[in-house]
């Protein structure tokens, strides 16, 4: 109890410095004194200090609501991985395994080639179409014996539907505007934040990580299975389906304002399982810091490393999977894995 | 349909009555025509070969399963009409073997046999986890508490599934071959702390067997399931019988009182026909 309650601390601490070194970072750079300075300046009332107006613009109206959003976006993908990880006892599921992923690129992909390039338009698209191929998989798979096998595998035939009708607009698409446009899209970036998506995103994460939050401890019953969670009172189907439901929000509202980005859901709720134990008690609230914590500290790289800014979902994968091989490696006798 | 023990004045309702029930998948019965009932205080054996419905039988009872016909009441209500949240508070169910994917400590564990007496929408409590402890105390094995589950023996195991059962706090109690995983000696060890609690807090105990011996030796009453039917039901000493046993299980056997007091059955020297 006590060691998770120490874990949960530090990851706050570690956030609230990942924000600070965020806003600091950049091509413009603002050093930590003149950040202190607008934020003092900012908390009198003072709605960003004149004298400084070119530092607090580059803070409120581009890095704020992009912090904001990968914090907001990393939290959402590693609860949701946690959550489906629980509740289809695997721990390699991630939290595109019911096709919201490819839901979502054949939506932005769609407002591409039909809509022209505007945000709002590939946004909007993307999280429709998420919801969509989520709707159709979970109702494939409640047809299919509603088993976790059979949501799997509805999944996977929803994913590869989806999939193969991305390449098809891919390959329609022009080379020279769309293609691209598409192919950026699925690497995932932060970087078209602006404030009014920021708001709309974050509120509607914010809302389905409360919600997630308030039913953590039920994932504990769900997680030993189908049989030993109806004899323990539980309504197994409903409580799927509001698991699913509420992550297949959350996930679709992160990947519809910044694209595909990989190996977030995966990654950080295991090794947050590894640092505070199964507990979804404590590895829900865990997941969503170190989450937010991971996901701030990439989007923060690929914007100050050299050679110009990257898109973050390749910085996800790139490090994200060599640790998650040390991962394995270093805990294989810790339990997780077994079975 | 009898009760067990037919003893009238105690009689009130039974805490659990099967009344003709039947279950099948598709067009083939797995189950026909099954009528019993259970009084607190005892334990029911249920018997019978592989593939004869045991399990298929525990399951429609604690409705996981839902019958073709029949019924199933406990305590006057029918177990059809309920929500999972109202079963599970009449009845815990101990598993045949629960492999965990996760890493849940054994306290963790007994504490989910508190979910359906949770408000909605709240987790277990401080005051929870002090009686989940309790629990596992009461049998024992307070020590385990804080190990995890996929690390323990089988017999551990099982008292911890026991005890998260128990910390249901039902009055009938279901298990499903809760002895097949274990050694000889757990095996008793096991059926031990089942007749004590059994006992101690007046449940009514379903169990599933695959030993006859075992059965013959902790229950008190037996339900004997040969091919999905009710072949025999009724007090030990009228089911655990030389017919009635070769019967059900299709081997030529001998029943020898020990000088305990107890009976055992032994098969005879040749098994091949009878």
């Amino acid at each position: 109890m006590k060691h998770h309650k120490i874990a949960m601390f530090l990851a706050a601490l570690t956030l609230l410095g990942a924000v600070i070194m965020s806003l600091a970072l950049g091509r413009y750079r603002i050093d930590l004194n003149t950040l202190a300075r607008i934020l003092f300046s900012v908390l009198q009332g003072d709605n960003g200090n004149m004298v400084l107006a070119t530092p607090s613009m580059v803070l409120f109206s581009v890095r704020l609501p992009r912090v904001i959003v990968a914090v907001m976006v990393g939290a959402s993908l590693s609860v949701s991985g946690a959550v489906f990880q629980g509740l289809f006892r695997n721990p390699l599921v991630s939290p595109s395994i019911l096709g919201v992923t490819s839901g979502a690129s054949f939506g932005a992909a769609l407002a591409i080639f039909f809509a022209g390039n505007t945000a709002w338009a590939v946004g909007s698209s993307a999280f429709l179409w998420a919801l969509i191929a989520v709707f159709l998989a979970y109702q494939i798979g409640r047809r299919g014996g509603n088993s976790v096998t059979s949501l799997v595998l509805a999944g996977v035939i929803i994913s590869a539907l989806f999939t193969a009708a991305v390449s098809f607009l891919k390959y329609k698409a022009d080379p020279y505007n769309q293609l691209p446009a598409i192919v950026f899209w699925t690497m995932g970036s932060f970087n078209s934040v602006i404030w009014t998506d920021a708001v709309r995103v974050s509120s509607l994460i914010a809302l389905g990580l409360v919600c997630i939050y308030i039913l953590r401890w039920w994932l504990n019953p769900m997680a030993l299975g189908d049989e030993d969670a109806t004899t323990l009172g539980i309504n197994v189907p409903r409580a799927r389906f509001i698991y699913i439901f509420i992550t297949t929000l959350i996930v679709a509202a992160s990947v519809s304002i910044c694209g595909n980005i990989g190996w977030v859901g995966l990654v950080v709720p295991h090794m947050a399982r590894i640092i505070v134990g199964s507990d979804h008690d404590a590895l829900i609230p865990f997941s969503a810091l170190s989450g937010g914590i991971f996901m701030l500290v990439m989007d923060t790289l690929a914007r100050v490393l050299p050679g110009g800014e990257i898109p973050v979902g390749i910085l996800t994968s790139l490090i994200g999977a060599p640790f998650f091989a040390y991962l394995l490696i270093t805990n294989e006798r810790k339990g997780e894995w077994q079975n | 349909m009898n009760t067990y023990p037919l003893k009238e004045a105690e009689r009130i309702e039974p805490a659990l009555s099967v009344k003709n029930l039947s279950f099948g998948y598709g067009h083939r019965l797995v189950l026909q025509g099954i009528t019993f009932s259970v009084e607190r205080g005892i334990i029911c054996g249920l018997l019978g070969p592989n593939a004869s419905g045991k399990t298929t039988l525990l399951k429609c009872i604690d409705g996981v399963f839902t019958p073709k016909d029949g019924s199933v009441h406990v305590e006057g209500n029918s177990v059809s009409r309920l929500g999972r949240r109202d079963v599970a508070k009449l009845m815990a169910v101990v598993p045949q073997q629960t492999t965990v994917v996760f890493s849940f400590t054994a306290l963790q564990m007994v504490v989910m046999g508190r979910a359906a007496r949770l408000t909605r929408f709240r987790l277990p409590s401080m005051m929870d986890y002090h009686e989940a402890e309790a629990a596992l105390d009461g049998l024992g094995i307070a020590d385990l508490a804080g190990r995890f589950f996929n690390e323990l023996s089988g017999g551990e195991k099982q008292l911890v599934l026991l005890a998260r059962a128990l910390f249901q706090d039902t009055h009938i109690l279901l298990l499903d071959e809760p002895t097949s995983h274990l050694d000889f000696k757990n095996q008793f060890m096991l059926m031990d702390v089942i007749q004590d609690v059994t006992k101690k807090k007046h449940l009514a105990t379903i169990i599933s067997l695959h030993d006859p011996n075992l059965a013959a030796r902790y229950c008190d009453c037996m339900v004997m399931l040969k091919s999905g039917r009710l072949y025999k039901e009724g007090l030990k000493d009228d089911v655990f019988k030389e017919d009635t046993l070769e019967q059900v299980y299709g081997i030529k056997v001998r029943v020898e009182n020990t000088s305990h007091g107890t009976s055992v059955v032994v098969p005879e020297q040749r098994r091949d026909k009878i």
